[in-house]
């Protein structure tokens, strides 16, 4: 299959890593989306998923560990007119990013983050991640993980986001559904996407994702805070996949900031008589 | 010399020690003379022991003197600790202390400070009945200050503060001696800055659209600078969850074409570093304003150090060019806070500019005429002006003569712009390939090649060999220039060096300074020498010492004196 996003960059991921289909369903969104490449801009942290922006042909902001969520913020701030879309991983997001996941929560920036969901750090080889199920044994946790797992989406929840979904990488066209919502959602727009890695996490496979999630029912009312609250936390016994919480009534970031809009910072030029007149105000004068 | 007057304002936070000090300071310049003001506060929000000390002056002042003329002592428990930096013949005006020997030092004039405070009103007045006896003092007109109040207060809380002072002054009338009389001069039309609010401006001036930060004293003034002159001008601000944010938010709103900058102190700094070698990798302009204070970890938080030197220089992991700046003064934080924009964009590398709490918290008078209004180049090109592939792709890092490759930006039709943090080849998309990386590193390194090209010289002033040199950076430009005219004044050949820039080092011109004096010794606010040290990794030149203060207070040119005759 060829797209219009296609790059030739090689290739990083293991042979079968739920990435592909990621990446699969994230040309598709994009593409329903009807964007130009240069409206678009790719938003990444480190790790494996975190190279995702290099395999799609738009604008690419791949950062540091962590701070995807910062620098993709700004670039709204900068230029209202992008898509801004961060696509990272567990480690990435709630991890070493969990402070900026918070705050960008409570600012409500109009960017969709999806987060490639493994359960597991693999390009450093196997640890333990914030999700990781409780006991799972990775490397550097040799005798079970200890701490309780972040709930990525009841977090979300609780914190404001408008749009909050969960995807599996296993069915593309499914994800690239909820992909193409929370770009057009209006506000911070979260897929928490459910991914094997076949390398690492032996326990969180295509087989056991498979067992376990099922799509919300199409009466599922996505306006209801509490009932999603509720489903969010679902996971030991089955997990659910979907929408599972959807409001558009809350004010953007870029709405409320004074600052934000036209012209993009690129094109705010530095008029001499406006300087003039901020030095002229510092003149003390006696009246 | 002529007048050369010092008053010191104390007493806790939240007794109007500021208000008092920066209304002394706007009587002297509305008497046509200048002043230099600095504060040394604690790190609370109320009480505590704070003092804000004001030198006036014929000429224009760069430098504090640690001996007080006259002492304005708000809480007369003070007086123990003020006393003893009070000169001879000073004067010490305060409220009766109870007990004490201070009731029989013969500088201390019993004030009823509280008591004209409630008859002017309210007893939080205190401050304003002591402006009006140290105007009184010296010899400010009440019309002068009442021209000068109206300024900062409005309506009833301007009447209070208005009687408040006259019952001062006329409560002084006959009490004190009339050695501080100023003499009369002509009004001139002056700006009223601080280091800090001088940085911002400078930094509004120089194009930055795009500012963030997490509080942190002595760098917050700077953030609150440029969040209340940036928005008129186009810039947008954002307070940041903490320096690893604010960093990455730069360089996010760079990459996207904004003239980016960031403020904090050396604790938020050093969370920023990582993303400081994202800048260099990335190739973003972004600005950083480092407020030095005392260290390790939290330090004195409100108190005034140069310890940060070295951590500047080396700061981030790997090796990429930067530009490190250090303003000596309030003209200079303008002209620098706009140079540091220009420069970085022309470069595409990050910029540091190292100040410290001294330079961030000094108030001066300045010359209008030494702010001038100067041209922002913006450098982003557009269209066929991008460099691109044979297939048409832009080359955000094309390979180029002086290494700075042409920056396009996200939105414009037919252009991708694709930037990473790991190595990378032209085309921004990561590669492990040998032959690209050593190229990439080449690349950027010629980049600091050219910027170095641009290096602002050495400011040296007196006889151009002799005796001695006294050689620092940043804020010990004014003390230094006043400690060598004293030495002057005194038949010692001294010279002072003031160095602007640090990144790219001077080295051609300081080692050529450095010949021509037997003596040399560098002057900082740090226990180790650091630019002692840097002098000899750059010019492979031994200074013969270092004059170095660590105990958070900046330099007086007494200090500097003192230890040059000890030394020499």
């Amino acid at each position: 299959m060829s797209g219009i996003f296609d790059t030739d960059v090689e290739n990083a991921w293991c042979p079968g890593c739920g990435n592909f289909p990621i990446l699969d369903a994230v040309k598709r969104a994009l593409e329903r989306t009807g964007k130009a490449k240069h409206e678009i801009v790719l938003v990444s942290g480190i790790g494996q998923a975190a190279k995702l922006p290099h395999y799609v042909d738009v604008n690419v902001f791949n950062g540091l560990h962590g701070r995807a969520l910062p620098a993709a913020l700004a670039i709204r701030m900068a230029d209202p007119s992008l898509t801004v879309v961060v696509t990272s991983g567990d480690g990435d997001i709630y991890g070493e990013g969990g402070n900026h996941f918070v705050h960008n929560l409570r600012r409500n920036p109009d960017i969709a983050v999806f987060v490639h969901d493994n359960q597991v750090y693999g390009l450093t080889k196997g640890q333990p991640s914030p999700t990781s199920d409780p006991g799972w044994a990775g490397s550097l946790q040799r005798s079970g993980v200890i701490a309780g797992p972040i709930r990525p989406l009841a977090a979300a929840i609780a914190l404001g986001c408008g749009f909050v979904a969960r995807g599996l990488a296993a069915d593309v066209e499914f994800t690239a559904d909820l992909m193409v919502r929370a770009i057009a959602h209006k506000g911070f727009a979260l897929v928490d996407i459910l991914q094997p890695c076949v390398t690492f996490n032996k326990k969180n496979t295509y087989q056991w994702y498979g067992k376990m999630v099922y799509k919300l029912p199409a009466d599922h009312d996505a306006t209801d805070r509490v009932r999603s609250f509720g489903l969010a936390l679902e996971w030991e016994e089955r997990i659910p996949i979907g929408v599972l919480y959807c409001r558009e009534d809350r004010p953007t970031f870029e709405e409320l900031h004074p600052g934000v809009g036209e012209p993009p910072l690129h094109a705010r030029e530095t008029p001499a008589e406006a300087v003039r007149d901020l030095l002229r105000k510092r003149l003390f004068t006696l009246p | 010399m002529g007048m050369d007057v010092t008053i010191r304002v104390t007493g806790g936070a939240g007794q109007g020690v500021h208000t008092a000090g920066g209304l002394l300071s706007r009587l002297a310049v509305a008497s046509g003379h200048h002043f230099h003001a600095t504060q040394d506060y604690m790190s609370r929000i109320r009480g505590g022991r704070n003092s804000y000390s004001v030198r006036i002056r014929e000429i224009p002042v760069r430098a504090g003197r640690e001996a007080a003329d006259i002492l304005l002592a708000l809480e007369p428990g003070h007086l123990p600790h003020f006393l003893p930096a009070v000169s001879p013949a000073g004067v010490v005006v305060c409220d009766l202390p109870a007990g004490g020997s201070e009731r029989k030092d013969r500088r201390v004039t019993a004030a009823p400070l509280r008591e004209l405070a409630v008859a002017a009103g309210s007893p939080i007045l205190g401050n304003m009945v002591g402006t009006g006896i140290v105007a009184r003092a010296l010899g400010i007109p009440p019309e002068t200050v009442e021209r000068v109040l109206a300024l900062e207060f409005k309506g009833d809380f301007l009447d209070k503060n208005r009687k408040a002072a006259r019952l001062g002054a006329e409560w002084a009338e006959g009490r004190l001696p009339g050695s501080y009389r100023l003499p009369e001069a002509a009004f001139l039309p002056r700006m009223i800055l601080s280091g800090n609010e001088a940085l911002a401006l400078g930094a509004v001036a120089g194009g930055c659209t795009f500012a963030a930060g997490y509080p942190m004293t002595p760098g917050s003034s700077i953030l609150l600078g440029l969040s209340v002159d940036g928005p008129p001008l186009g810039l947008v601000f954002e307070q940041a969850e903490d320096e690893l944010a604010a960093m990455n938010m730069a360089i996010g709103a760079s990459y996207a074409g904004a003239r980016a900058m960031v403020a904090t102190s050396g604790g938020g700094f050093a969370l920023m570093t990582e993303a400081l070698s994202l800048a260099g990798m990335m190739e973003t302009p972004v600005v950083v304003a480092l407020a030095m204070r005392p260290g390790p970890a939290t330090g004195m938080p409100t108190r005034t150090g140069q310890e940060d030197l070295a951590f500047a220089l080396a700061a981030g992991h790997g090796e990429f060019p930067r530009l490190v700046l250090s303003p000596g003064s309030v003209e200079e934080a303008y002209a620098l806070g706009h140079h540091a924009m220009e420069m970085a964009e022309a470069y595409q590398v990050p910029c540091i500019l190292l100040t410290d709490q001294y330079l961030a918290d000094t108030v001066v008078d300045v010359d209008p005429g030494d702010f001038p209004v100067l041209p922002v180049h913006r450098r982003i090109v557009r269209g066929d002006d991008a460099p691109r592939d044979p297939n048409g792709k832009y080359l955000r890092y094309a390979i180029t003569g002086n290494g700075v490759s042409p920056m396009a930006v996200p939105g414009e039709p037919g252009i991708t712009v694709v930037a990473d943090s790991d190595e990378h080849a032209q085309d921004g998309h990561l590669t492990e390939d040998h032959a690209v990386r050593i190229a990439m590193v080449e690349k950027r390194m010629r980049k600091g090649e050219a910027l170095a090209t641009e290096t602002l010289p050495p400011l040296l002033s007196g006889p151009p060999g002799g005796e001695v040199v006294l050689v620092g950076f940043g804020s010990t430009k004014g003390v230094i220039a006043e400690a060598r005219e004293i030495l002057a004044g005194e038949g010692i050949a001294a010279a002072a060096v003031h160095l602007r820039q640090v990144e790219p080092f001077p080295a051609q011109a300081i080692s050529e300074i450095l010949d021509r004096y037997r003596t040399s010794l560098t002057v900082e606010n740090n226990r180790t020498g650091q630019l002692a040290r840097l002098i000899r990794a750059e010019t492979v030149r031994e200074v013969s010492g270092t004059v170095a203060r660590f105990d958070g207070l900046p330099f007086t040119p007494d200090d500097v004196v003192k230890s040059v005759k000890e030394r020499r």
